[in-house]
C-alpha cells in the first residue's frame, strides 16, 4: 500500500518550492536589484562609474557569499518565470506538455548548470 | 450505447487575453519578466567568465538605450509582481489568528508589501552607502 502511494508521489512541489523561492526573493529585492545594476550604475547615479568594473565584477563573483547570491538569484528568478510560463502555456494547451516543459523548467534546469558551472571556472 | 458525452463551456480561442483572464495572464506574465532579469544577470555572469574585453562589451550594452528601456520595462512589470504576489499570499499562507481572531487577508497584503518595500529600500540604501 505505501510503496504504491510513493509511486504516485508527485514532483510537483520540488517545481512549487522553487517558483515560490524565486516569486519571493524576486518581490523582496527585485525592484533594488534592477535598479542598481540596470538603471544607477550603467548611468553613473549616485553610484561610482566603478561600481560594475570588471574588477569589481569579478571579485563579487569570486567571493562565496556573492557566488550563492548570483546562483540563488540567477536561478531561482529562471525557475520562478519557468512556472509562470509553463502553467500559461499549459492553460493556452500552447503545444505538447513535454515541449512546453523542456522550453521551461528545462531551460531553467540547463541555467542552473550553467550557473553554477560558471561560477566554479570564475574561480575563488 | 452509453457513450459519455460530457458538456464542455465552449471557450473562446483567445480567452487569455480578455477579461476576466486577462489579469490572471498579466500577472503570470510579470514572472516571465522576472526571468528575463535572471537572463541579464547571467548574460552577465557568462561575459565575466570570458573576460575584461567581454564584460566590457557587456557593460556597453547596459549603458544602451535598448537596455535602460529594458530596465524601466523590468522594473515597471517586477513592481506589478510585487504587488499581485503578496495579493496572493493570504489565500497560500495558514490563516494567521491573533486574539482568537483571524488577521484580515488584507492586513497581511499591506504588512508584506511594506516589508517588501522596505527590504528593497534598504538594499537599495545599503549599496549607495558602501559604493559612495
Amino acid at each position: 500500500m505505501s510503496e504504491a502511494v510513493q509511486e504516485k508521489r508527485s514532483i510537483s512541489p520540488i517545481f512549487w518550492l522553487l517558483f515560490g523561492a524565486g516569486g519571493m526573493v524576486s518581490a523582496l529585492f527585485g525592484p533594488a536589484l534592477i535598479l542598481i545594476t540596470g538603471l544607477l550604475a550603467p548611468t553613473g547615479t549616485g553610484l561610482p562609474e566603478s561600481f560594475e568594473s570588471y574588477g569589481h565584477a569579478l571579485a563579487f563573483a569570486q567571493n562565496p557569499l556573492g557566488k550563492l547570491i548570483l546562483l540563488a538569484v540567477i536561478s531561482l528568478f529562471f525557475w520562478h518565470g519557468a512556472e509562470r510560463l509553463f502553467l500559461t502555456l499549459k492553460d493556452m494547451k500552447a503545444g505538447p506538455l513535454l515541449v512546453l516543459k523542456l522550453g521551461t523548467y528545462g531551460v531553467a534546469a540547463l541555467v542552473t548548470l550553467a550557473t553554477f558551472a560558471l561560477l566554479l571556472s570564475i574561480g575563488f | 450505447m452509453s457513450e459519455r458525452r460530457p458538456y464542455r463551456r465552449p471557450m473562446q480561442p483567445h480567452w487569455w487575453a480578455n477579461p476576466p483572464y486577462r489579469a490572471y495572464t498579466l500577472r503570470e506574465l510579470s514572472g516571465v519578466a522576472v526571468a528575463i532579469y535572471g537572463a541579464v544577470l547571467f548574460a552577465g555572469l557568462i561575459s565575466l567568465a570570458r573576460g575584461p574585453e567581454s564584460f566590457d562589451a557587456y557593460l556597453g550594452f547596459l549603458r544602451s538605450p535598448l537596455s535602460l528601456l529594458l530596465h524601466l520595462l523590468l522594473l515597471a512589470a517586477v513592481l506589478f509582481h510585487v504587488v499581485t504576489w503578496f495579493q496572493t499570499l493570504p489565500k497560500t499562507m495558514p490563516k494567521v489568528i491573533v486574539d482568537g481572531k483571524q488577521v484580515p487577508p488584507q492586513t497581511i497584503t499591506q504588512i508584506a508589501t511594506l516589508a517588501a518595500g522596505a527590504c528593497s529600500l534598504i538594499l537599495l540604501l545599503f549599496t549607495l552607502w558602501v559604493a559612495r
